[in-house]
């Protein structure tokens, strides 16, 4: 369907999805409704809690091979999508590579970590370098001089997920295409939202659902999965790149934030619980975080954080067509991995080319009998 | 499942009749439905669970504990993570509120690193459960007498190591593990420290009743697969076992009568 481009568009969440989408959607013309259940500016939305790693390598790991060439393509797409938001275009997209580590006893570890790698990307070791003590040490000096060996993923990127943040929030609130629906539970429906609180029906064009785990109660399938992170600020330390830590229990990750603040994540655990950090956590997070780098010991713990990654039962993300409304969600531990390609693929329903076909399999198109893809 | 009809050659547990020699764990997947993929092609009935990190009074593991429900298996809670009988048995009488069920996977932790059974505090802790009408599966060593003081406190079932959870390392100490299958008329089940489904049938061949693992299959790169490879190891090793091994000797003899081969080939 080709969709005026008068069409009236509404968008149910506003974390990192429903900006993308609302800010692209009015480049290309559209008017946008976007509703969010709880605050805009001290927003509960699993895009703040994130440490804002694009590391398709590493995440390849821990899930296949598609997440890894979305990822890929992401990479492709941030800086461009960066720029094209011009003067509110966030300062922090850093693109030094990240290392993995692991302690002298768990040298397995890392070898683990490349079977896998190598299991689910195929051998493309032009993107891994084999780090000696030494050349750890010229990267990152202030890192636990015991690391013998390290991988440095050399194409991985970080940026500062809560200034992109407030970018978006920064542009939605100067566009004249978008009003903001602020503290506004609802539930969604094709062509329709409905405000709960008190209850208003409103129609659309369209209607587009990416409100995570607030999506839950219209959408069973999908399950929050706790994630914990720490946030500390000290002097003492300084760090260029994201640094995992493989370890037998736990693979933690450790990533530089702007004004000497670094978060240290996160627990997986299967629990919808989004109550603060248990004690437990918070003594793995800091072990580990005083274990990469000592200097840490005296570091401020600033803030602690717990929330849920939208995740379905496969941890693979999903786009839903049907008609007059849209479903985006699941993109689980890999949000700012995956947030691009995702949009690109929502956006295809407006007529948008996807820079991309090979991720098309990922969009569910109910208005075609017998469900299977494509646009 | 546990069934009614009739199985050819059970594993019974507390009374209980279960086709399948496999226990497997939940944890550890990339994804649930890895997990569940994982479950069914391992052909098992009895998968273990735990509750530990989870806020139970608040229902916060629904999703993913229904999921596991669905899979139509007996569901095994464990009390892993537990460093002392107290945390254990409280754990127990929780997963037995949340659960519905009297079966437990008793284990109390004595050490961080390797995560080797307390054995005090897990008899101590088995002997409690047991005279609250749990129905205890011990996470033990291979250690003869704490196994024989976990039986004198009640435990119908023994689950002695291989080697430490996660490890893989397979039968580390097969001269006790043999005392133990001498010994004891009980059901035995090797639990933890599998890596290989060789392993898995060496353990069956010696004996024990069953295999219970987790790691080895979830961090596979295809943990379908490989579930199905330790299912068809355990059948196998079940099987050499009921058939009756050859013992092992020095001289050769060969399988084929050398009578018919021309004699030059027999002179030395």
């Amino acid at each position: 369907m080709n969709p005026t481009s008068t069409a009236h568009v509404a968008i149910a969440g506003a974390g990192l999805l429903g900006r993308l989408t609302a800010w692209r959607l009015t480049r290309a013309g559209y008017k946008i409704d976007l509703y969010e259940a709880g605050s805009l500016t001290d927003s509960s939305s699993a895009a703040i809690s994130a440490a804002g790693m694009l590391s398709p390598l590493s995440e390849a790991v821990v899930s296949d091979y598609q997440v890894y060439r979305m990822g890929l393509h992401s990479l492709v797409l941030w800086p461009q999508w960066l720029e094209a938001l011009g003067r509110q275009a966030p300062r922090h997209f850093h693109r030094h590579g990240s290392l993995v580590v692991a302690h002298p006893q768990d040298e397995g570890e890392l070898l683990q970590f490349e079977a896998d790698l190598t299991r689910v990307v195929g051998a493309r070791n032009e993107l891994v370098r084999h780090l000696s003590a030494q050349q750890i040490q010229t990267l990152e000096p202030d890192l636990n001089p015991h690391f013998k060996r390290a991988l440095l993923l050399e194409n991985e990127a970080h940026l500062d997920n809560r200034e992109l943040m407030q970018s978006l929030l920064d542009y939605c609130r100067n566009s004249a295409e978008i009003r903001l629906f602020e503290h506004t539970k609802v539930d969604v429906g094709p062509h329709t939202v409905t405000e709960l609180n008190p209850l208003k029906k409103r129609n659309y064009d369209w209607v587009i659902d990416c409100r995570g785990v607030g999506a839950k109660t219209q959408q069973p399938a999908l399950r929050g999965v706790r994630g914990e992170t720490l946030h500390v600020q000290t002097s003492e330390v300084k760090l260029q790149r994201p640094v995992r830590l493989m370890h037998p229990r736990y693979q933690l990750y450790i990533v530089p934030k702007p004004n000497q603040r670094y978060i240290i994540g996160a627990t997986q655990i299967e629990s919808e619980d989004t109550s603060p950090i248990s004690l437990q956590s918070s003594l793995e997070l800091s072990s580990a975080l005083y274990t990469l780098a000592p200097a840490f010991a005296e570091s401020r713990i600033v803030e602690t954080d717990s929330n849920l990654r939208p995740a379905y039962m496969d941890n693979l993300p999903k786009v839903e067509f049907d008609h007059g409304i849209i479903r985006a969600n699941g993109l689980y531990r890999h949000g700012y991995l995956l947030a691009p390609t995702i949009t690109e693929l929502v956006l295809t329903a407006f007529g948008q080319p996807a820079t991309s076909d090979e991720f098309f399999p990922f969009v569910y198109d109910h208005r075609i009998p017998h469900n299977k893809v494509n646009v | 499942m546990s069934q009614t009809n009739k199985i050819a050659d059970p594993l019974t547990l507390y009374g209980e009749q279960f086709a399948s020699r496999f226990l497997l764990g939940t944890a550890l997947y990339d994804s649930p439905q890895l997990m569940r993929d994982s479950i069914v092609s391992s052909r098992c009935d009895i998968v273990t669970l735990g509750l530990r990190r989870q806020n139970p009074a608040q229902g916060d593991g629904d999703s993913i504990w229904q999921y596991i429900r669905d899979s139509g298996c007996k569901l095994l809670p464990n009390t892993a993570g537990c460093k002392t009988a107290k945390e254990a048995i409280n754990l127990a009488l929780m997963s037995r509120e949340m659960f519905d069920t009297a079966w437990v996977k008793l284990e109390v932790v004595g050490d961080d690193y390797n995560l080797q059974p307390d054995s005090f505090a897990l008899i101590e802790a088995a002997g409690e459960l047991i005279s609250q009408g749990f129905k205890v599966l011990p996470y033990c060593t291979e250690d003869l007498i704490v196994c024989q003081r976990l039986l004198d406190v009640g435990c119908q079932v023994l689950m002695p190591w291989g080697s430490p959870i996660g490890t893989g390392q397979g039968l580390l100490n097969r001269y006790h593990l043999n005392a133990l299958r001498q010994r004891f008329d009980v059901p035995l089940i090797v639990d933890a420290g599998l890596g290989a489904p060789s392993q898995a049938a060496e353990a069956m061949e010696m004996g024990f009743d069953g295999i219970l693992l987790n790691t080895a299959v979830a961090k596979a790169g295809n943990p379908p697969l490989m579930a199905q490879a330790f299912a068809n190891a355990i059948e196998a090793g079940r099987e050499a076992f009921t058939a009756g091994l050859m013992q092992k000797r020095q001289t050769a003899s060969p399988s084929t009568p050398t009578i018919g081969q021309p004699f030059w080939h027999q002179q030395k």
